[in-house]
């Protein structure tokens, strides 16, 4: 069963993984990467245990997204949190 | 000096248990323990009675221990800052926070990625990830050194919670006027308690949170995307993200209760609730949890005839299931899991178990999920005189609450004691 359905707005950009993000309970990050969702996936893992979240998104960015070739600038802009960056 | 030490083994331990994977139990190693470990701390910090562990904070994947003297070790993910240290690096084992060697910290906190401190004079400092704003400078960086919120220069701070994305701050008010609370972070889900235009879903300014009916604010406890607080004579007001898929609050709500309740400590998708008498309740449910079974357990609030509606039943505490005649004395949850302390010394864990957080021996992988309250250990008698012990993360302390997800540390002030595991 999906542990929680969460909005791709409220997903963070990870630069290093190349996957938006969301915390996960176990303390690692639930993944899911722009290809997937390209194919129109909607369920993101956690790579340390067996919970996996239901991704709210419409496919149809992400489509326009890789066309563009703008990738997370497109999105970040309107709707993502900022990336972290460490002072 | 060895007498000194053995009497301090004698009256402190730290014990921890849960995932490890970025070093959050201090062990020394990125294994999960099924079983809970015995901390050890520096030399320098266990030498003196002014270094014994007063209160333990655990974050998102890692945790801060705050010493009677006023001074602070972090260990675990550090890749936000979250530790303090100066650098982004993971820490294994706790390791003194030098920032804060010339003051003296009073108050502690760990978010998912971020960490709050309050000093004894009332200043606040944070550090790591801010990018929500969480860490409360006026912008979105991250900062890995504890620093100081100038919000709160010319105002007392006594006490910081923070959540996945956000933080609370429980202020001193002018004299005569009662405290106040302030909020930043992520305000998607109404955990800043205050309504922001739909087109800001953060801010990085502390704002004061209204609605609590001249109550003396005494606990604060922020987890996920909820918030928490308790007042003087036993209110307690809730916000945030709507339990058991309600909707979200954006305002403060005063749980409708007749239940006086003295502590209060949030998971991700549950709150723990501890009454003046000793008893347990819950709201929402944790991973795996039946809220219905736990449903026709209680008649807990005021009016017995509220109607069933599903907000109503929401905000309904229900009392948990197996501690008849059992008295607690301390709680504490996780995202997922949950721990309480009884009045002769035994600790309790219930909820999700995968990473050991439970403390109990499973078959690694195996998804454990526990909605009774069972026994992980059991103190010799001679603890039972001292009635005072208290756990964090999952646990927590009496008066501070901070639990959060994966792992557990346990406190335990008290006489050394052997544990014994006595199968569910």
């Amino acid at each position: 069963m999906s542990y929680d359905d969460v909005e791709i707005e409220d997903m963070e950009w990870n630069e290093e993984l190349g996957a938006f993000t969301y915390p996960c309970p176990c303390g690692d990050l639930f993944q899911i990467t722009k290809a997937d969702l390209k194919l129109g996936e909607e369920i993101a893992r956690c790579p340390s245990c067996s919970l996996y979240i239901t991704v709210i998104y419409n496919q149809e960015d992400f489509m326009d997204d890789n066309k563009s070739n703008r990738n997370s600038k497109t999105l970040s802009s309107t709707k993502l949190p900022q990336t972290v960056t460490v002072a | 000096m060895e007498e000194e030490e053995e009497e301090e083994r004698e009256v402190e331990e730290v014990w921890s248990w849960g995932a490890g994977s970025e070093g959050q139990l201090g062990t020394g190693s990125f294994d999960d323990r099924h079983l809970p470990q015995l901390l050890s701390f520096p030399p320098r910090a266990a030498a003196s009675a002014a270094r014994r562990i007063s209160q333990i904070a655990c974050g998102g994947a890692h945790s801060i221990a705050l010493t009677a003297g006023g001074s602070v070790l972090t260990w675990g993910r550090g890749t936000c800052g979250q530790l303090g240290h100066g650098d982004v690096e993971n820490c294994l084992k706790p390791k003194p926070v030098e920032f804060f060697e010339q003051i003296v910290i009073s108050y502690i906190s760990a978010g998912w990625n971020h960490s709050g401190f309050v000093s004894d004079s009332g200043s606040l400092f944070t550090c790591g990830d801010g990018s929500f704003g969480q860490l409360g400078h006026g912008d979105y960086e991250s900062h890995s050194s504890p620093t100081r919120v100038l919000f709160f220069a010319s105002k007392h701070a006594k006490k910081i919670a923070c959540g996945m994305r956000h933080s609370l701050v429980l202020s001193k008010g002018p004299s005569g006027l009662g405290d106040f609370l302030y909020a930043f972070g992520s305000g998607r889900r109404g955990q800043l308690g205050t309504s922001l235009d739909s087109s800001r879903k953060s801010i990085a300014v502390p704002q004061a949170i209204h609605g609590f009916k001249g109550d003396e604010m005494i606990a604060v406890s922020a987890n996920g995307d909820h918030s928490a607080l308790l007042s003087a004579n036993g209110h307690l007001y809730i916000w945030g993200r709507g339990f058991s898929g309600t909707s979200d609050s954006h305002l403060p709500q005063l749980l409708p209760s007749s239940l006086k309740f003295s502590q209060v400590t949030l998971g991700w998708n549950h709150a723990l609730l501890l009454t003046d008498c000793g008893e347990v309740f819950m709201l929402g449910r944790m991973l795996g949890g039946r809220q219905e079974s736990l449903e026709m357990h209680v008649p807990l609030c005021s009016t017995p005839s509220i109607t069933p509606d599903e907000v109503c039943r929401a905000m309904t505490p229900t009392r948990v299931p197996g501690l008849d005649g059992v008295k607690v004395i301390d709680i504490g949850a996780g995202a997922e899991h949950s721990a309480l302390v009884t009045e002769n010394g035994t600790i309790m864990t219930w909820g999700w178990g995968e990473h050991g957080q439970l403390g109990f021996t499973v078959e690694v992988g195996l998804l454990l999920l526990l909605e009774v309250p069972a026994y992980i250990l059991k103190v010799e008698e001679s603890f039972y005189e001292k009635p005072n012990a208290a756990i964090y993360h999952p646990v927590v302390k009496a008066k501070g609450s901070d639990l959060r997800p994966p792992f557990t540390i346990c406190w335990i002030t008290g006489l050394c004691h052997r544990s014994r595991l006595q199968p569910s």
